[in-house]
Parts: structure tokens; sequence; C-alpha cells
């Protein structure tokens, strides 16, 4: 009896912490309102300028194997979404790999509440913002999304963020094995983006499972905007079962890693 | 004479330097035999419908190849332009007897060659392996002093925009917005043949229709004038941008003397 | 009995990767890197007492960091035992953080753009403090660290030493029992240094709580310690209160002088020249035989004097004389 309300005040406790981390993170990315806004409007016009490109593509093409431009669009959008929350709320991920390397989680390791949750939350990008919002103009104007469809465009995302978030942990965490993992973790997590963003039915065989398995862009976005075309809830358990899975591993990994970083690191010599 | 002995011991050591720390390159590998994975599946789908433009898949294949050996040839050059301002570095190189600015782009040059190396060889091979044929090699090694050439026009646009940051404070959105241009208008992803005219037009005023599609355009068909015309526009926007480096490098330098870096 | 901390044959050994220079050697190592043995901790013990205020002092590289590192759950130790209020840090990492209290002087757990109220705020959740509680404590503290007027002030507009009396706040919101500081001094100029080592002290004695702080400089082990525990190569070299290591080892001071005279000369009993320039003398004065104020007296009569400074003797030349006497 005691022990559960402990437990539900640990809980509480901790979604407490996760809400003050979430608006800390946006009043210090907003503290430089300039750059904050710059950040945002380039992101928008940086999404835009990659639907231009396919619609350069689709006005000569009719369709790639039944995909249209509004496929793309919805794919885009859900895309966009998904990695618009993902560095809202967890660009720590992005400095991970660093702060493993360097021995930088002390700090974190000092506090009471959960290493990896602190510390992929510690970071805000604000470009994110951009990304929301192009997600919203994208899901208007692809035409699969109806007033009914906006929370389930919503789950989608958060899911999608979650996929996001645990390929950038999964891929950080090997730096607990070897080393300076910097530059080539920080580019593996826009290797979902370029996946994600393709039209499906181009991938077969071995790469289609590769896209459902060893990187998660099938989850992402294609099974996604197929749900938004006609919904199952066989496909809607698929999405979110994929994401629990994911993001469990993802907490293996990095509590296996963390062992090791706790068992010797370089960096207690450079001390 | 003297000063350019200076210029190239810093490109040697840069492009060494770059050998040494290979993660950067190696990711940027990667990332090249991604591209041209899913590029490969992207075009042999629309090969089974009516085509596009009359050019084959293949040919489509080795043109992503050359843009992409350029595009990803260039390193995020600004960013360091960027810290050296950050921290003040500006204003103490400023005590040597080198320009900061033209040992920056050595320094860039040097990086560059070394990536056009390594990713040329990843491009030659995985293009090969994807497209099933080789492309025309003369049209080739009409590409090879193209592709140095480009890189020498985006790296002094990277320039610019680092000194950017003398005035304004963030120089990423400014690079975003360029590298987007260079998407769209050097035809990345897709020839500029298959744009609309009136998006042609525009291409052709920017400097990447040369330094992109200018390079990938080998792999359609061999047209050694074609080339040679692209070769002497890219000097002439070396020319320019190059001018407006020197410009921004002496405007920046009075910000360094009156705010002290 | 009371026991705050108590620490039985502690030792760290960490394997530090061998770099090769060349491909060849990137190739061949790449599967089996070869490592070397570093002993950061050899096995040292030592217990605290609730309350008592700790230094933990010895030259870089000693093994202090990496022994606070342990203690707060941070590393795990290659043998012997620990235990903190109780706990052993790295297997109650979590519950044990809510009762220490950790400065780590390089590092900042202040958001850089956002005004310290903000941290504060956050720090409250991370643990667990309830509104009414956090805003007594903190009310008690602004008054005590005189923090009111850079409550609202972006973190990046405050001095090095303000930041840290901030940084010191932090660590003390959810009423610590134990407080860990590591080079809480470091960087400061000597005003701030004061500042900060009487506020520590302070703060201490209001709480109750146990400090154990790190340092190399000797003004933090003086101004906020009754205790000193010195290590050095990891090995605990001596374990003593304060004012008996200020009798044994602290007794010089160091004195200089610049004078209008070129050359000046100091007749008094345990005054020894230690250098020795052009208008600049250095003294080393052993003060159980003459008070520092006898010698400035003395050099006041003797010639013009231009400017003064009195020192205490640095980290390292107190080690190494410990270290002479522990093995003659």
């Amino acid at each position: 009896m005691s022990d559960l309300q402990a437990r539900l005040t640990g809980v509480r406790g901790t979604l407490r912490f996760l809400g003050a981390l979430v608006s800390t993170n946006l009043k210090a990315s907003l503290a430089l309102r300039g750059a904050f806004w710059a950040r945002v409007f380039f992101m928008f016009v940086n999404n835009f300028i990659f639907l231009v490109m396919w619609w350069v593509f689709f006005e000569r093409v009719d369709d790639v194997r039944g995909w249209k431009l509004a496929d793309t669009a919805a794919v885009y959008g859900v895309a966009a979404g998904s990695f618009g929350l993902a560095v809202i709320f967890g660009n720590g991920v992005q400095y991970l790999a660093r702060q493993i390397y360097e021995g930088d989680l002390d700090s974190v390791l000092s506090q009471p509440k959960s290493v990896l949750l602190s510390a992929i939350t510690s970071h805000s990008e604000p470009a994110g913002w951009g990304d929301l919002f192009s997600a919203a103009v994208l899901f208007a104007v692809c035409g699969y999304v109806t007033p009914g469809l906006i929370p389930l465009c919503l789950v989608l995302c958060a899911s999608g963020a979650i996929l996001f978030l645990s390929t950038g942990v999964l891929i950080s965490s090997t730096a607990f094995w070897l080393g300076n993992m910097q530059s080539i973790s920080r580019q593996g997590f826009h290797f979902l983006v370029i996946f994600s963003v393709y039209p499906s039915t181009i991938f077969r065989g071995w790469l289609k499972v590769f896209l459902y398995s060893a990187i998660p862009a099938g989850f992402v976005t294609f099974l996604p905007v197929s749900l938004l075309r006609e919904f199952s809830w066989l496909k809607f358990a698929a999405i979110l079962g994929a994401a629990v899975v994911y993001a469990g591993i993802a907490v293996l990994v990095f509590t296996l890693g963390l062992r090791r970083y706790e068992s010797g690191s370089r960096f207690g010599v450079r001390a | 004479m003297r000063d350019a002995a200076k210029y190239i011991a810093v490109l040697r050591l840069s492009a060494r330097e770059t050998f040494r720390a290979r993660g950067e390159v190696f990711a940027r590998s990667v990332f090249m035999v991604i591209l041209l994975v899913v590029f490969s599946r992207l075009w042999a789908a629309v090969g089974e419908g009516a085509g596009l433009a009359g050019i084959g898949p293949a040919q489509f294949l080795w043109y992503l190849a050359l843009t992409e050996w350029v595009t990803l040839g260039i390193p995020l050059f600004y960013l360091s332009i960027e810290e050296d301002v950050r921290r003040g570095d500006v204003a103490y190189r400023l005590a040597r007897p080198v320009s900061y600015v033209w040992s920056k782009l050595a320094e860039g040059l040097g990086q560059v060659l070394v990536r056009l190396v390594v990713l040329g060889i990843v491009a030659l091979a995985v293009g090969r392996y994807l497209a099933g044929s080789w492309p025309d090699p003369r049209a080739l090694l009409c590409a090879l002093p193209l592709g140095v050439l480009a890189c020498v026009v985006l790296l002094l646009i990277q320039v610019l925009i680092g000194l950017s940051v003398f005035w304004l404070h963030d120089g990423a959105p400014a690079f975003w917005m360029i590298q987007k241009f260079q998407f769209v208008f050097g035809g990345l992803f897709w020839p500029l043949d298959i744009y609309p005219g009136w998006m042609q037009s525009i291409a052709a005023w920017t400097p990447f229709s040369a330094a992109v599609y200018g390079v990938g355009r080998n792999a359609l068909r061999y047209e050694p004038e074609v080339a040679l015309r692209t070769a002497m526009i890219l000097v002439l926007w070396i020319g320019i941008l190059g001018a407006l480096v020197a410009w921004a490098y002496r405007r920046s330098l009075r910000v360094v003397e009156v705010g002290g870096g | 009995m009371g026991g705050s901390i108590e620490v039985d044959g502690l030792r760290k050994v960490f394997q530090v990767r061998e770099q090769g220079s060349g491909i060849k050697d990137a190739l061949r190592y790449l599967f089996r890197p070869p490592t070397r043995d570093v002993v950061a901790v050899d096995g040292i013990s030592f217990s605290i007492a609730r309350g008592e205020r700790v230094a933990f002092v010895g030259p870089n590289g000693a093994g202090k960091s990496t022994t606070i590192k342990m203690l707060t759950g941070i590393l795990h130790p290659t043998a012997g035992e620990a235990h903190v209020l109780g706990l052993t840090p790295w297997k109650d990492r979590r519950a044990l953080a809510y009762k220490l209290g950790t400065v780590f002087g390089q590092r900042t757990q202040l958001w850089y753009h956002l005004p310290a109220r903000d941290t504060f705020r956050l720090l409250a959740r991370i643990y667990d403090q309830d509104d009414a509680v956090h805003e007594r404590r903190l009310g008690e503290l602004v008054e005590a660290f005189a923090l009111a007027p850079l409550l609202k002030k972006p973190v990046r507009q405050l001095s090095l030493g303000e930041r840290m009396r901030c940084e010191i706040v932090a660590s003390l919101l959810h009423k610590p029992e134990v407080l860990f500081l590591d080079e809480p001094t470091i960087g400061l100029d000597v005003t701030a240094k004061a500042t900060i080592r009487d506020l520590i002290r302070d703060a201490s004695v209001q709480d109750g709580s146990t400090v154990l702080l790190t340092s190399h400089d000797t003004g933090d082990m003086e101004h906020v310690c009754d205790r000193v525990i010195v290590i050095n190569h990891g090995k605990l070299l001596l374990d003593q209160p304060v004012r008996e290591l200020r009798r044994t080892y602290i007794r010089q001071k160091i004195v200089t002088l610049l004078t209008a005279e070129p050359r000046i000369e100091l007749d008094l009993p345990g005054v020894t020249v230690r250098d020795r320039a052009p208008h600049r003398t250095v003294f080393e004065v052993d003060v159980s035989a003459t008070p520092v104020e006898r010698v400035v007296k003395a050099a006041l009569e003797l010639g013009r004097l231009r400017d003064l400074t009195v020192e205490d003797p640095p980290m390292e030349e107190i080690v190494k004389a410990i270290y002479a006497r522990a093995n003659p």
C-alpha cells in the first residue's frame, strides 16, 4: 500500500519535473527572441523549398507507382511534425554522444531524476517550431486530413518523435563503447529523416525490411500516411507498438552503456 | 609568390588534418551511399512508367552522384569562421603575416580536396554498382576540374556567411536559406532540364546552376564546349565572390578595430 | 555513530586507451585497442562525522575529484567500500541524490540565457520540493547570499563570483545533508573568494550539514574547514585538524616587498630570502618566530616601500613538506 503510494508520488514528481523542464527550455529558447524567430522562419522556408522540388518532379511525372504529390506532402507533414516535436523537447539527443564521450553527464548523474530524460530534454531547438508550423500547413494542403483526423495527426507526430529520439539515443549510446561518435551520430539522426520523406512505393524487398527494422522510417511516416488515407486499428497498433519497442531498446542500451560510463571513462583522468 | 607558398602550406596542413579526423568524411560517405541507394530505387520506379524527359535511370543516378559529390564535398565551413569570430580569434590572427580570410580559404580548400577524393571514389564505386554502367569517361574527365572550381565558388559563399556573423549574430538561418537555394536552383536532385522554363531562367542568374547542375550535366551528355562555358562562368563567379569576400573582410576588420573583436 | 561519510579502502583504476598515430595503428587498434591502467585513487580510508567541514586537498591529479565522483555515485569504484548517510552511493545513487548537494566548480548547472530564478524553479521540481517550502527556503538563501538584485538577470550577464554564488544556492536549495564542493573558488578574485568561503561556512553551520570540499587553494581549507585530508598520487598522506596542519606546515608566509632601494636586508629570526631581483625581495617568514607585522614594520623602517603582498605558500609546497616528513 505505502509502496504503491510512494510509486504514485514518484510518477507525479517525474511528471511535474518534465513539465518544469519543458517550460524552462521554452523560456531559454525565447530568451534570444530575434534568433528564435529567424530560426523558426527559415526552417519553414526550408521545408517549403523541399516541397517545391517535389512539385517540379510531379509536374513531369504523374505518379510513382501510385504515389502522388499529395502523398509526398503528407509524408513531409508527418516527418516535419515528428522531427519538430523531437527537437523541441529532446534536442539534447544531438549532444548526447559528445556528453558521453567527454564525461559530461556528471551534473545529471548527481540529480535524483532519470539521467536519460534529463540529458535529452536539456536542449531545445527553436527551429522545431518552424517544423511544427510546416507540418500544420502540409497537413492542410495534402487533402487527406479532415478536421476529425487532427487528433490522430498529433498522436502520429508524437509516436514519430519518440521513434526519432530512440534512434538518436541508440546511435549516440554507441559512444559508450566506441568513444568519439559525435559527427557520425549527428548525421545518423538525419539519416532517418532522409529515408522517411521519399515515396514509400519505391522501396521493395530487403530495403523495405530494412526500413521497418534497423531504421524505423516505415513507422515514422509510411505507415502513418497510409493510416491517414484509410484508418485501420491494426496499423495504428503497429505504429504505437513500434514506438514502445524502439524506446524500450533505446533505454535498455543506454542503461547498459551508462554502466560503462560509471565504471570508467576517460574524463576522470583529465581532472 | 612567397605569400602563395604560405597559403599552400596551410592547405596541405588542413588536408592532412581532415585525413586524420576521418569520422566526418566517413559519415558523409555513408550519407552519399544512402542517397544513391534511395534515388536508384526512385529512378527505377519512374523508369517503369513513361520515364522522364528521355533520360534513363542510369543517367539520372550518375547525375546525382556528381551533384552530391560537389555538395557533400563542402564542409560546414561557415561554422568554423563563426567560431573564430565569436572567440575573438580573428583579432588575434591579425597579428600574423598572412591574411585571415585567405588562409581560412586555403584551410577550407584543403578539407575540400580530401573530401572530393574520398567521396569521388565512393561515388564511382557505388554509382557503378547501382547504375550498372559507366558514364562517358570523357564527360567524367570534364566534370573533374569543374567540380574543383564549383567547390571554390561554394566555399567562398560559406566564407561570406561566416563573415556575416560580424553583423548578424547567428549564421545558421542564412546558411540554411542559401543551402536550400543551392538545392533548388542548382538542380541537386534532378537536372534543371525538367524544371519549368521560368525556374530555369531564375537558376541561370545564380551561381548554383553552374556550380551544381553544371557539374552534374556531364553525366547526361558529353559536350566539351558547354563544359568550357561552365568553367568560364565558374571563374567569373569566383571573381565576383572573391571581390565580395575581400570587401566584407575589410569591413569586418573595421568592426574588429571598433568593437575589439 | 552519527557517521556521515565512511570510506574504506576505496580504489579506482582507469583504463586509458592508447592512441595510435597512423592509419596502420588505427586499423590494428580498431577491435582491440591497447589500454594502460592509471590508478587515480589508491585505497584510501577515512570517516567524517555529521556537521564536520573537511577539506580534501592535494595537487592536480591527486585523485580528489575522482573520490568525490565516487562518493556522489557518478563513478563506480574498482574496489573498496563507501557509505554516505548510510547508503552506498553507486548503488543508491538516486535515493542519495535527494540528500546531497554538489558544486562542480568548472561545470555549471545554471541555464545560461535565463535568470537564475528559472533554474531554481526547475531544481525544485528535480528535487520534488513543494512550492511553499521552495519559496521559504529560497527566500532565506537569497537573503543570506544577497542574491536579490541578481535573481532576474540572465546568467550570462553575471560576473564569475556572482555566478558561483548562484551555483552554490542552487546546490543548497533542497537543504542537503552533505555538500560536495569541487574547486568552488577556482578562477575567482580575492574578494569573491572570501565571500564564497564565508557563505559556505555559514550555510553549513546554519543547516548542520557536512561539507567536503576539494581545492588546491590553501585559503579555502583554512577559512572554511576544521579538518584537512591531504592526498597525493591517490594515497592518503595526512588527516588532521586544520589547526594542527597550520602549526606544523603552514608556519610560513611569503612576503614580497617592492622597494625604492635596489636591495634591502632583514635580519630577523626565521626570515630568509627566497628570491631576489633589483627592487624586489621575496622573504619566507616563519610566523612562529617572527609575526608578519614585525617583518612589515622592519621593512618600513629600512626603506621606502612601493608594494607589499603576503601570501600562503602554495599547496604543492605544503604537500612536498608533508611528503618529506612522512618519508625522511
